[in-house]
């Protein structure tokens, strides 16, 4: 049997290595970078193991078990990304930024129902098709994630270089450039990867058998999906016309975009405690049984 | 063991005296095999920069240290510059206050500019060449290893290397390379030929700018600037046309009234269609109108006043940190001198402690050849023999170590010398 890990552990982590991200407002730390780095990478660690153990507990993988898991995979892919970020570029500051949005995403969990989706054990032959469809989400989430925190950061550095404010010691920022450039990168990958998972996610609910758990067309979490998709698709239209140099609005309509889309995401996710949570299916038939 | 520097720094001289002073690279193994000749028992170390020229020595023997005098007649001698002209600029330390000084220079904290990294690789530099020329010696080698030391623990536990405080690094460091990621792909507009706007270009060509336009009124002095930094000459009345193809405009002619206003960038960022532009405006009175940073998001507009408030707040703020790294440094040469001292105390303690134990084991030797009978007492005999020995010696060592805090102490060791006939 795995040994456990509580999410307060790894949480702790994080909490202890943005703690001394915050140091850099106060000058360059080569020592605190260093330990925020390890703090970082010990949280990954036990993130990663409380995955693992998720996973062997609901015979499921982290993806498909419930809302739960799939906003820790949520969070544990931004810390990772974060980690090799941060191990490159050491002298941004990007922790300042990250973390936060990885301690909310674990934080919030907290008040999620951790058992699993009971639909996943009936829907057995597609499964594959709903990892694929619960996977290109997440990778979807955490892009626009990366999205709309290089518009925040672009809109920070942009008032630093306007207002002709000196950066503080530590506390590091990308040039404009590469932070435009993320953010559209962000943002196209984002939405290429969203219409992606709500595609697949609309053909699993179509090819549903009769005898099987199925996901309603009606249900307000699809229709308020695919409120927020068109929103994202007619930024993407605006971005692809206007190649020219327009930084600021690219970052606001970023933020409002991808705000409203990640806002929407984990506000139903929050609110409801599962994505899915209109229809339930009788079938449970493959379920195994789950140790909590 | 004896310390000396004698030495001219930006404080204490003036640069023709420095200049006059100064050891090209080329002209040093001559200056070391001068020195060597002349006191050829003696440790030398030659740092010489634009800011100093300063000439260290060591020895273990203090009445063989050349004096200040005959020092400031070498360099009169190699440099044939006659002594009047600078010996009232030429300063001498001697003892802890070297340590001192050297650990100052190397943490930067000497410097013309605190704080900035280029004297570590001067000092480093310099030990070497003294290696190289078989100046250093172990004394000499000591001490400017532990100067880099302590200069890599001022720069790491300090924020004193911190911030930029030169207007045109602070313009190119703090936000040309956030404006822009790479700058040889731009277009730099270079507006007059003041000393801040080479030191700019100089700047922006050390972050890789090729392509540099000089626009002058004096087409004379633009052609010789553009052949300096390898740029291009563009015409003067065609101004409107640079200004709106330039990527990066440095402005220092200080014109009056002001060479570009408003409506006349306006018209220029149209035809560059609003892309990112960063204007240096080091001219005072100020080549560009202030309201033109509103013109677009895309314009950045710097002029000299907003860089002095940041080289200034740099500045304060790493003021505040030299007392941290002057504590280091105390902290240091505390550390150093103890050793050095106690490598100097060190023979002649150990010269004592085994003349004394020759005589316990002489005596102790006879004792047990004519009372056998003590055989079966001989370590509860021997235990105290060896305390005796201890309780005795302690006074004079101890009056040694407390000596030794205060410098080498000369007349103490060669007390002892002579009480104890120690031998050399």
């Amino acid at each position: 049997m795995m040994p456990h890990t509580s999410i307060l552990c790894f949480l702790a982590c994080y909490v202890v290595a943005f703690g001394l991200e915050l140091t850099r407002f106060r000058g360059k730390s080569a020592v605190s970078r260093l330990i925020s780095l390890g703090f970082t990478g010990a949280g990954l660690l036990a993130h990663t193991w409380y995955l693992l153990n998720r996973s062997h507990e609901t015979s499921l993988p982290p993806l498909l078990s419930s809302t739960h898991d799939w906003m820790q995979v949520a969070a544990w892919l931004l810390a990772l990304i974060y980690l090799v970020l941060a191990v490159l570029q050491n002298e941004m500051a990007l922790g300042v930024f990250v973390l936060p949005v990885v301690l909310v995403l674990v934080a919030s969990t907290y008040g999620l129902n951790h058992a699993p989706n009971n639909e996943i054990y009936a829907m057995q032959a597609r499964r594959s098709w709903g990892l694929l469809h619960a996977a290109l989400l997440v990778f979807g989430v955490v892009a626009a994630a990366g999205g709309l925190l290089s518009a925040v950061m672009y809109l920070l550095q942009h008032r630093r270089l306007k207002t002709r404010h000196a950066q503080p010691g530590g506390f590091q920022m990308p040039s404009l450039p590469r932070l435009a450039q993320a953010n559209r990168w962000a943002f196209l990958l984002s939405f290429v990867l969203l219409t992606l998972g709500y595609a697949s996610g609309l053909m699993l609910a179509i090819a549903a058998p009769d005898d099987e758990a199925s996901v309603s067309l009606m249900e307000p979490v699809v229709l308020i999906s695919g409120g927020v998709w068109t929103l994202m698709a007619g930024v993407v239209g605006w971005l692809l016309v206007h190649r020219g140099p327009v930084g600021r609005q690219v970052a606001w309509l970023t933020i409002v975009g991808l705000g409203c889309l990640l806002l929407t995401l984990f506000g139903l996710q929050l609110a409801t405690g599962n994505i899915h949570s209109g229809t339930r299916s009788a079938a449970h038939a493959a379920q195994p049984e789950v140790r909590r | 063991m004896n310390l000396q520097v004698v030495y001219c720094n930006h404080q204490s001289a003036e640069i023709s005296v420095r200049e006059k002073l100064g050891f090209a690279k080329d002209r040093l193994p001559a200056a070391y095999a001068a020195l060597r000749s002349a006191f050829p028992r003696a440790e030398w170390v030659v740092l010489s920069t634009c800011n100093r020229v300063e000439v260290y020595t060591a020895q273990e023997d203090p009445t063989q240290l050349p004096s200040h005098h005959e020092l400031a007649q070498f360099f009169s001698d190699f440099h044939r510059v006659p002594v009047a002209e600078f010996f009232d600029d030429l300063l001498e330390r001697t003892g802890p206050d070297v340590v001192r000084h050297l650990f100052q220079v190397a943490a930067s904290l000497d410097s013309m500019v605190l704080g900035e990294p280029q004297i570590v690789a001067q000092v480093k530099e310099a030990y070497s060449l003294a290696q190289q020329h078989s100046g250093s010696g172990p004394l000499t080698n000591a001490l400017f290893q532990r100067a880099l030391g302590v200069a890599k623990r001022v720069r790491t536990e300090t924020g004193l290397a911190e911030g930029r405080v030169s207007i045109a690094s602070v313009a190119v460091g703090d936000f040309g390379r956030k404006i822009f990621d790479r700058f040889d792909d731009k277009k730099i507009l270079v507006i007059g030929a003041g000393e801040m706007a080479i030191e700019a270009v100089r700047y922006l060509k050390d972050e890789g700018a090729r392509q540099i336009w000089v626009c002058n009124r004096t087409q004379e002095r633009a052609e010789s600037l553009a052949r300096e930094w390898g740029g291009e000459v563009r015409p003067f009345d065609r101004l409107d046309d640079w200004l709106s193809q330039a990527d990066v405009i440095v402005s220092t002619t200080g014109a009056d009234p002001c060479l570009v206003p408003v409506n006349r960038f306006k018209q220029a960022r149209a035809k560059a269609k609003y892309k990112p532009v960063f204007v240096l405006d080091l001219g005072v009175p100020r080549d560009f109108e202030p309201a033109i940073r509103d013109l677009d998001d895309n314009v950045f507009l710097y002029c000299i006043d907003d860089l002095e408030a940041i080289c200034e707040q740099n500045r304060r703020s790493r003021q505040r940190e030299v007392d941290k790294a002057l504590t280091i440094v105390d902290q240091e040469v505390d550390k150093l001198m103890g050793e050095l001292y106690h490598r100097a105390t060190g023979p002649i303690v150990k010269r004592l402690r085994d003349q004394w134990r020759e005589v316990v084991d002489q005596e102790k030797k006879r004792l047990f050849q004519r009372l056998p009978h003590l055989e079966k007492d001989r370590s509860e005999i021997e235990r105290s023999i060896e305390q005796m020995v201890n309780k005795l010696l302690h006074p004079p060592l101890e009056a040694l170590r407390d000596e030794a805090r205060e410098g080498t102490p000369h007349g103490l060791l060669d007390a002892l010398r002579r009480l104890f006939r120690l031998q050399e």
